[in-house]
């Protein structure tokens, strides 16, 4: 179920001072299968330390069976994934990639949508642009970003949405009003935001204050998973007990031992990693967006890809 | 007044009718009277601005007189009632909600006319009242039969015999019937009134 392609990195292009855009190619120069926009793809990549695997967005086309693209923002507080995409890979070089998954696809029932960009997260608001813009949709481009030389694949949007791109830019004091980018808008319309915590926070605030109802308003955020204490997983089918260690996330430390969970966004937004806890001796820290509060409090689920516990030993049913 | 629970998974399931608290704008729909319901809604209308459009003439007065709609529209029938809901779905803005009060047949054809508006089921709150009347789909010509009382009925369409199931399509808003003596032509169980 965790397929992989056999892809080289074809191109490296500088978009901005820490952004950088990747193309990938499958090694065998054969077709790729086709996605959806708003789709993302898990790139196993090769650390020193051992294999990284992180999910991007794809940002191209869809109808294009050769290539795949994605854009990178090197973190501040990288783990090593972003770090080595700007620092070590270059042309040529071999990644394994999964196949693509799209957890923040559009509605085929929308009258019109407002795509909102924060960052990086332009990404699948891109790829969102160009797959309305072949329907023929209605749709509108807002996109915050930090200075104007961050605006990375503005241009691509422009052509896109022709004059319905609106960017606000933090060095120039602008902000989004998203009480006004809401306001007035005819029923049918549909809002998806792809951005940092806060921004994704507030959006879905303000939407719901303004009587939006959740099947009209999307958003999608990947967490990296945040370290904590090193602790033991004991695995309760075979008995075997793994270490994960303070700075890799308890799916990474599975997977290091040789199992094979399965997963699918790696960043706690969608459910697929979500494992039975049969007895846990330490405090839980979930961090993931998936499992309900209530679920949360029984203390019998766990999000591996980004979940952890304050050191300890947890027993899963794996 | 909700219905005892269904034979099948499709058949919808009417709860008791409340206002939506995170709507910001609320638009009732009424193609039936129901005094007691009407009442209760009017006695403590939502937060936001409240719009009536009615097909029955007792109930457009029972709305007009509440004074809790600052719009009472009163519409000729149910074929202009659904016109008018559309012209007013057109210029509305999200943070409505919707609310379908009436048989089947009128409060789902309004509800397919708000879904094509691009109005989730979050945003419409259906309540059946008035007439069990079915709107039956034949699944040989697809033609719909309206107003069905009976568990048998001849199609509009192509005039076989319909048997009227309990199985329901939100999409078509009707009632599946398929042909009763498709298998032993002319064998066919006695009519009876099933929906009055």
């Amino acid at each position: 179920m965790n397929a992989e392609i056999g892809m080289v990195l074809s191109r490296v292009i500088e978009l901005a001072p820490g952004i950088r855009e990747f193309w990938l190619a499958r090694e065998d120069g054969g077709d790729l299968p086709a996605y959806s926009g708003g789709s993302h793809i898990v790139l196993s990549l090769p650390l020193p330390g051992g294999v990284r695997r992180n999910p991007y967005s794809l940002v191209g086309d869809p109808g294009d069976r050769k290539k795949w693209r994605i854009a990178v923002r090197r973190q501040e507080q990288s783990r090593g994934g972003s770090a080595w995409l700007h620092e070590h890979a270059r042309e040529g070089q071999p990644i394994r990639v999964s196949m693509p998954a799209n957890l923040f696809p559009m509605s085929r029932l929308a009258r019109h949508h407002i795509l909102v960009a924060g960052g990086i997260g332009v990404t699948p608001i891109v790829s969102h642009a160009r797959e309305l813009a072949r329907l023929g949709q209605h749709f509108e481009v807002h996109y915050a970003h930090r200075a104007p030389e961050f605006g990375v694949l503005l241009d691509e949007l422009r052509q896109l949405a022709g004059g319905d791109v609106h960017c606000y830019v933090a060095s120039r004091n602008q902000v989004i009003d998203f009480r006004e980018l809401l306001g007035g808008r005819p029923l049918g319309t549909h809002a998806y935001l792809c951005g940092p915590q806060g921004m994704v926070e507030d959006f879905h605030k303000t939407a719901r204050d303004m009587g939006w109802p959740d099947t009209h308003v999307h958003s999608e955020r990947f967490l990296a998973p945040p370290p904590g204490e090193a602790f033991t997983v004991k695995l309760a089918r075979s008995g075997r007990e793994v270490a994960v260690a303070g700075d890799q996330s308890m799916l990474e430390a599975l997977e290091a031992a040789g199992t094979e969970p399965p997963f699918l966004c790696r960043g706690g937004a969608c459910g697929q990693c979500e494992t039975q806890v049969v007895a846990c001796d330490s405090k839980f820290q979930h961090n993931d967006l998936f499992l309900s509060q209530a679920e949360r409090d029984s203390g019998r689920k766990i999000m591996p890809c980004v979940s952890r516990i304050a050191g300890g030993c947890i027993t899963i049913d794996l | 007044m909700s219905a005892a629970a269904p034979s099948i998974k499709s058949q919808p399931v009417y709860h008791a009718l409340e206002w939506d608290a995170a709507g910001v704008r609320h638009l009732l729909f009424v193609a039936s009277d129901d005094p007691p319901l009407l009442d209760r809604l009017l006695a403590a209308p939502p937060r936001g601005e409240l719009t009536a459009l009615s097909t029955d003439a007792a109930a457009g007065e029972r709305l007009q007189s509440s004074g809790a709609a600052a719009h009472t529209l009163v519409a000729d029938g149910l074929a202009r009632g659904l016109e008018t809901l559309g012209l007013l779905l057109r210029d509305s803005e999200m943070g409505l909600r919707l609310y379908l009060v009436g048989c089947e047949d009128a409060i789902w054809q309004a509800a397919g006319i708000a879904s094509g508006y691009g109005m989730s089921s979050a945003e419409i709150r259906l309540f059946q009242t008035g007439t069990k009347a079915r709107p039956v789909f034949c699944v040989h010509c697809r033609a719909m039969t309206r107003g069905v009382r009976t568990n048998l009925v001849d199609c509009s369409g192509c005039g076989r015999t319909l048997f009227v199931r309990d199985h329901f399509s939100r999409r078509l808003g009707a009632y599946m019937g398929f042909q009763i003596d498709a298998e032993e032509p002319g064998v066919k169980p006695p009519v009876e009134l099933a929906y009055p």
